[in-house]
């Protein structure tokens, strides 16, 4: 008999109320807190996108039905598709569930980059406001959430719809990106002691192959709407034809991100079953290593796959063929989880808990949906079926059947932790057969519809056509749905008001999040555990260790200290008192807020809003850089050594370094396209000599740069000072050379970013990498001035090294887009 | 048990969506995408039929599976059973990854040579060329080897092969005649085409498939496939010209159509034109038999003189967004105006 782990006495409260008042929450960094600001914002936007659906069922419920105008329901689609991807389940997943159980599966105390953290919830908070705050006057997006160019373009699309839409995925962009390095970081270095990489929940392998999907995917739609907004308000022509470019370029960077997209929606689903399923099953996970290794092959497959979603535009059959095959092979991984879960349930003691309930239908309403996938992989099928209901019935399958129902799922399993109280079982089968008899009863017949040739994205149908039946059956249904989801939100209030107390470990389950109590104090672990095997706390509880193919037994430690075992590390940090945990910031909100002004200047055009939201923007990064003595993130030296031994920032710019290089090479890659397709000006103008001497210069800055790293090290603050002048200084040299190359070929050569499409490439590329140097070269001058004046040592060292990483990175890129743009100017063959 | 009814409920439903997949071409669904028109469409219902079943074996696998585990394993509450402490089997997982991977290179060969069957290179110099050119929020068809310049209604010869070559005059659409076969976007700068033999006679409905803005709901299409003769005696008419009224109604309409402003969008051969090349934006559909038409304003309408008239009188208001201009016509001078445009046989 296993004992559970003891409640321990919580000193300071539990991370609820460790604080009070609604500053601590503008200014809160502590993970659990910033995951319940995440919830409580993407449950609204739930609402609005569930709102938005129902608009949508009710004017289609019967032929020709005028509830809603053509371009309102345009709106309708557009939002809660946009809506639900990234402002509900996204934010659900990694905002809220992620962010609350990453540091709490792998016995860490916060995640790597606190304040960054609490950045990203503002900005999505603030990005998802400016997206929705069409609602005022009914200008909405309306393209649809995959808005193809050329429709977005100005000419097609004048109105303010496509700018907030264009402005706001770019804001949305800025915090998952900055999400996921944040997570990968944290799982890769906060992992506690003894818990390698196949010892982690695999909702941590989940989370660790979505945050790497997310740095090397979102670059795409970056650059991809940075081109849009190009041609919205500068007027060059990325999508338009006139100039000899094609709108096929936005579908392949939409799509290069958009597949990606889809697999970072589903892997942390995925993760929350594997979770779930063996905790109510009583077993381990069946095929660990199986279940590990297929979602890193699924998250490599998804970037060949794109092509998938444009089996009609032409593409050929040479590239119908790879896609189809490449999309095929995704199905052998996914169909080794499906196996693997079910082999999980069998042979298990089941507890008949609402969370394996949604954790089993997740399972079985996803391999429908895979099933279908499978379908659209064999291209004649996909002909036939693409842009038809067939396609929404498939992807709402997967969204919410796999994606949606895991996610309800995780909210039965994981509310008595993040709340301490009980969700209502009663209610919550209800809700679950309820959600049942909706989801299907308003999804399965799509499959008819769409085999009897009823497109998507249509307002109206004619009658006769066969599909007035099962529209209506649909739209009774989808209200159904609605109303399961109005019983869930009075289950998730009705605990909160009265909900049964959690113990710590209710569900007797498997992962160290259940060693403490519920819901958890602010510092997570009193003393960072140390990890003896999978399942680390049922390990604890009951010496029993899985792993490799079978199990063995060690004594088990629940009856004295359950999962708490201190850490040899922690020992020191116990003997002075609570945990040294991040102090809260104001910096992350003032961030958030300047790039929405920003966002709203650039859509007005007032420059002067423009030059304040640059200011802020300064002023915050600044801010938070200076917040702390020991500038940086707040580590100080008595933090425990991260796993791999590798500083949390210098990894995070590395890992961030691998998100640039997808950028560029979208941007080298949208260049290398369009240059035979030039006509007019062309390469031929530009100025060899010249450059040649700026890179040269650049280069020498490098060197600079080791020079500086060097002296910081040995502690010579006078030359460390020197050099970073030094390198800063060849960086505006170096700017100061593109900026006589931009003016002579804009004056001399006429060369403008409207006037074709070598000059729009050609200025976007150099000019985001002369941005980039930009950037570097104020980095240096702050970093020159905080030598100068601050002390020197060991972490003042870290930081140059980090800028050095940076620096490096821009020249290396600078050297592959002059030899590509420069050097090989007359080769014509992309 | 509770799940049993669950259980039935979703093989019926597997059974019903497999039912409508073999239904075939049924008249209550003009759109179905199982009609076996032409080659094309027979190669891709046989695809389907074959992938629809090792679904649905697959899904009644994993479903029996859950089931009988759920049945077998579930224990009330207070008597847990001792669970299995199996971890993994490297027996049973090389075996269910071996077979889905055999399954989908049984799916993959079949899907390969058709992707190569329905894109040819070549196509007979006889077969019918029509050239779609795609509007915001109409089709036009253009017969090359005739000299036919008609709209939203394309004509077509059972047992010759049609060679479509598509382009657009804005933004992307997508043209599909479901029971012919698969769709292809007319995405601009570019001239894609689709293949294919339609083999069986009748009416067929289609669709603008893309999201192409406002109207996308409002961009529908129909394809006759005809005999020979059939074929042959409607190019014929085509390529007349169409009969000038000499007096009445019609007459009136005549001068009112020249007098207008329609004749800066719309052709009526003999009476106004725009250069035949022209495929920009500000082009309408070409009226010169207008009247030989079954439907009006992208296939939305039945052409009847009623809907004509109202039609005129507010386009925006039948199609959101239409490029047709409201022109304020009234009366005697509408009325005068719809008996011209019908009389356009």
């Amino acid at each position: 008999m296993a004992a559970q782990p003891q409640q321990l006495p919580l000193e300071h409260g539990n991370y609820l109320t460790s604080e009070r008042g609604i500053y601590s929450w503008l200014t809160t960094v502590d993970h659990k807190r910033v995951a319940i600001l995440y919830g409580i914002a993407s449950l609204f936007f739930m609402l609005i996108g569930g709102l938005e659906a129902m608009a949508i069922r009710t004017q289609l419920a019967v032929p020709n039905n005028t509830f809603l105008s053509a371009n309102t329901y345009n709106q309708m689609f557009t939002m809660h598709g946009t809506t639900m991807i990234f402002m509900v389940v996204m934010p659900l997943e990694l905002g809220f569930f992620a962010n609350f159980f990453i540091p709490l599966q792998i016995g860490a105390r916060d995640v790597a980059f606190p304040r960054i953290n609490a950045l990203s919830f503002w900005v999505f908070l603030f990005g998802a406001l400016f997206m929705n705050v069409g609602w005022l006057s009914l200008a909405l997006p309306d393209a649809g959430w995959f808005g193809y160019a050329n429709l977005t373009e100005r000419y097609f699309s004048p109105g303010i719809n496509i700018d907030l839409w264009n402005i706001g995925l770019l804001i949305l962009g800025i915090s998952t990106l900055l999400s996921g390095l944040n997570f990968f970081i944290t799982i890769v270095n906060m992992r506690a002691p003894g818990m390698t990489f196949m010892r982690m929940p695999m909702f941590m392998w989940a989370m660790l192959v979505t945050t790497i999907l997310i740095l090397l995917a979102f670059p795409c739609l970056t650059v991809g709407l940075i081109f849009l907004f190009l041609d919205r308000f500068v007027g060059t022509h990325f999508y338009l034809v006139e100039l000899g470019a094609t709108p096929i370029l936005w579908q392949h960077l939409f799509w290069l991100f958009g597949h990606p997209e889809v697999y970072i929606m589903a892997l942390p689903a995925f993760g929350m079953m594997s979770e779930i399923i063996p905790v109510f099953s009583r077993k381990p996970l069946f095929g660990y290593a199986g279940m590990a290794y297929s979602m890193v092959l699924i998250g490599f497959l998804s970037y060949g796959v794109w092509g998938h979603h444009m089996f009609a535009t032409g593409m050929g059959p040479v590239a119908d063929s790879t896609f189809a095959i490449t999309t095929m092979l995704i199905a052998i991984p996914t169909g080794i989880k499906i196996f693997s879960w079910c082999a999980t349930v069998w042979g298990g003691s089941l507890r008949m808990k609402v969370a394996f309930y949604f954790g089993v239908a997740a399972v079985l309403e996803f391999t429908l949906g895979g099933l279908s996938g499978v379908m659209h992989a064999a291209v004649p099928i996909d002909l036939q079926q693409t842009d038809t209901y067939f396609v929404v019935a498939h992807f709402h399958y997967v969204l919410f059947g796999g994606m949606m129902f895991a996610i309800l799922g995780a909210f039965y399993y994981w509310w008595p932790k993040i709340t301490g109280r009980m969700l209502s079982e009663e209610l919550g089968k209800l809700q679950f057969w309820l959600t049942i008899i909706g989801f299907n009863g308003t999804f399965f017949p799509m499959h008819f519809l769409g085999v009897w040739g009823m497109p998507r994205r249509i307002y109206t149908y004619a009658p006769g056509m066969g599909w007035d039946f099962w529209n209506a059956f649909e739209t009774i249904s989808a209200y159904l749905l609605f109303i399961t989801f109005v019983i869930f939100g009075y289950n998730l209030i009705w605990s909160l008001l009265r909900g049964e107390k959690a113990e710590a470990d209710p569900w007797d389950a498997r992962t160290l999040e259940w060693a403490v109590p519920s819901p958890p104090p602010a510092y997570n672990f009193e003393a960072i555990p140390v990890v003896r095997g999978r399942d680390a706390l049922w390990v604890d509880k009951y010496g029993v260790i899985f792993e490799g193919h079978g199990h063995r037994t060690v004594p088990a430690q629940g009856e004295t200290s359950g999962a708490a075992v201190p850490a040899a590390g922690a020992h020191h940090e116990a003997a002075h008192g609570a945990p040294h945990m991040p102090a809260p910031s104001l910096y992350p909100l003032l961030f958030a807020l300047a790039l929405v002004v920003g966002g709203i200047g650039m859509m007005m055009n007032w420059i002067r809003i423009d030059a304040l939201a640059a200011a802020l923007l300064f002023f915050s990064i600044i801010g938070m850089a200076f917040e702390y003595p020991d500038h940086g993130e707040e580590h100080t030296h008595q933090d425990p050594p991260t796993y791999t031994g590798i500083d949390h920032r210098k990894a995070g710019m590395w890992a961030f370094l691998g998100s640039e290089c997808v950028f560029f090479a979208c941007l080298i890659s949208t260049y290398m396209v369009y240059k035979p397709r030039n006509v007019g000006i062309g390469a031929e103008v530009l100025n060899i000599p010249l450059t040649s001497f700026s890179t040269f210069i650049l280069l020498m800055s490098s060197f600079l740069m080791v020079l500086a790293l060097a002296a910081t090290q040995r502690g010579d603050k006078k030359w460390a000072t020197i050099w970073l002048f030094g390198t800063a200084f060849f960086g505006l040299i170096f700017l100061g050379g593109q900026y006589y190359e931009f003016s002579t070929l804009y004056l001399d050569e006429h060369l403008a970013m409207q006037g074709s499409i070598f000059g729009q490439t050609f200025y976007t590329l150099v000019g985001t990498h002369g941005t980039h140097v930009a950037i570097g070269v104020i980095w240096l001058l702050v970093m020159a001035v905080a030598s100068a004046t601050g002390r020197a040592g060991k972490s003042r060292a870290l930081s140059v090294e980090i800028a050095g990483l940076y620096w490096h990175f821009v020249d290396v890129v600078w050297i592959l887009i002059f030899t590509l743009i420069y050097l090989m100017r007359s080769v014509h063959n992309a | 048990m509770k799940r049993a009814w669950l259980n039935r409920a979703s093989l019926t439903g597997l059974l019903l969506a497999l039912g409508a997949a073999m239904a075939g071409c049924s008249p209550r669904y003009p759109m179905d995408t199982l009609s076996n028109g032409s080659d094309f469409a027979r190669r891709i219902h046989g695809i389907y039929v074959f992938v629809n079943w090792i679904d649905f074996f697959i899904m009644v696998v994993v479903l029996v599976v859950m089931f009988l585990a759920m049945f077998w394993y579930s224990t009330r509450e207070g008597e847990p059973g001792e669970p299995s402490t199996v971890t993994s089997d490297i027996r049973l997982e090389v075996l269910w990854t071996a077979i889905p991977a055999l399954i989908l290179v049984a799916i993959t060969v079949p899907t390969i040579r058709t992707i190569w069957a329905t894109q040819p290179d070549h196509w007979p110099k006889d077969a019918l060329e029509v050239k779609v050119i795609a509007h915001q929020w109409w089709w036009e068809f253009r017969y090359p080897q005739y000299g036919i310049d008609t709209a939203d209604e394309v004509h077509l010869q059972a047992g010759r092969m049609v060679h479509f070559s598509m382009q657009s005059a804005d933004i992307i659409h997508s043209f599909w005649i479901p029971a012919l076969g698969g769709k292809r976007d007319v995405v601009p700068g570019q001239i894609n085409s689709i293949t294919y033999t339609p083999d069986q006679l009748g009416e067929f409905y289609g669709q603008c498939v893309e999201f192409c803005g406002d109207s996308h709901a409002n961009m529908r299409l129909r394809g006759f496939v005809q005999s020979k003769d059939d074929f042959d005696a409607w190019v014929k008419h085509q390529q007349a010209a169409p009969v000038t009224p000499e007096s009445g109604a019609a007459a009136r309409g005549a001068k009112i159509f020249a007098d207008a402003p329609c004749a800066i969008c719309h052709t009526v051969k003999g009476i106004s034109g725009l250069s035949p090349q022209y495929t920009g934006n500000f082009k309408g559909p070409d009226l010169t038999h207008f009247g030989s038409r079954t439907t009006l304003a992208g296939s939305i309408l039945d052409n009847t003189p009623e809907n004509l008239a109202k039609w005129i009188q507010n386009p925006d208001a039948i199609k959101p967004g239409a490029n047709m201009p409201t022109l304020g016509l009234q009366g005697q001078d509408l009325n005068d105006l719809v008996a011209y445009l019908e009389s356009l046989k």
